[in-house]
């Protein structure tokens, strides 16, 4: 039971961000229904960047100890990374064609996910493609720091510096001025908390579950 | 509205599905990381 009462609180918060993002007010009533999305969409985008950071760190932290548990933890989190990645554009491309009539238009912002989507698809390909246990974790490591030069280029520069369809003043305007309601900051802010515990659950659930297939490789041979 | 209640239930049946997942996967490893230890 020890550590259980953590991941209850967590299931039921959860349930609770669903309900009030469904049933209060769409944040942005000129959208409509659909504008409710962005209550998924931010935070599984927040937890895309947060995975492939930490991805980054533990590259680096692997470079500098050669611990397998580091390259464990830089391949969970670029793992999970993509995931979330993923679901943001899947909700982005719902989102896109409520408002602007089709799923992909090609903006900025959707190609340069596609693009980075494919550079950390890339990353799982290179770590099933290197046999030599040392060699992948090493040239994997590599990759994943330079991977992650790419992340604020293409989220947070090329759609800013590009016209694009993306709504870019959603939570802050040109003058960083906050933009949200009372209600709807609680319930993002409430929704960002709850995907990055979600993350930190599933990113603690895959290190240990490859550390013990690493135990039972290591017994084996 | 209404489409947005049937999306409240079908995203609180994915959470609810996804939820027990993992809480069930997190039960196994434990078993199993007291297994080999």
């Amino acid at each position: 039971m020890t550590g259980m009462w953590w991941k209850i609180l967590a299931g039921v918060v959860m349930a609770g961000v669903i309900v009030a993002s469904f049933v209060t007010p769409a944040p942005q009533q000129q959208i409509g229904e659909a504008s409710r999305i962005f209550y998924y969409h931010i935070p599984q985008a927040w937890v895309s960047v947060l995975a492939f950071t930490m991805s980054m760190v533990f590259s680096i932290r692997y470079l500098r100890s050669k611990s397998p548990i580091e390259d464990d933890r830089a391949a969970a989190a670029a793992g999970l990374g993509l995931v979330f990645c993923f679901m943001a554009t899947v909700t982005g491309a719902i989102f896109a064609k409520e408002t602007w009539g089709s799923y992909w238009n090609w903006d900025p912002r959707e190609t340069t996910v596609f693009v980075l989507l494919l550079i950390y698809a890339a990353y799982l390909a290179l770590r099933n493609a290197v046999e030599d246990e040392e060699k992948r974790a090493a040239l994997s490591a590599v990759y994943s720091i330079f991977a992650f030069a790419t992340v604020p280029l293409l989220i947070f520069i090329i759609p800013r510096i590009m016209p694009s369809l993306h709504p870019s003043d959603s939570i802050v305007d040109a003058n960083f001025k906050f933009q949200m309601d009372g209600i709807v900051a609680l319930i993002l802010s409430g929704s960002v908390i709850m995907f990055t515990v979600l993350f930190l659950w599933m990113f603690n659930l895959s290190c240990r579950t490859r550390s013990l297939v690493r135990k039972q490789y290591e017994e084996d041979f | 509205m209404e489409s947005s209640y049937i999306a409240l239930i079908v995203t609180l049946v994915i959470w609810l599905g996804l939820f027990l997942y993992l809480l069930r996967l997190d039960g196994r490893i434990k078993k199993l990381e007291q297994r080999s230890r």
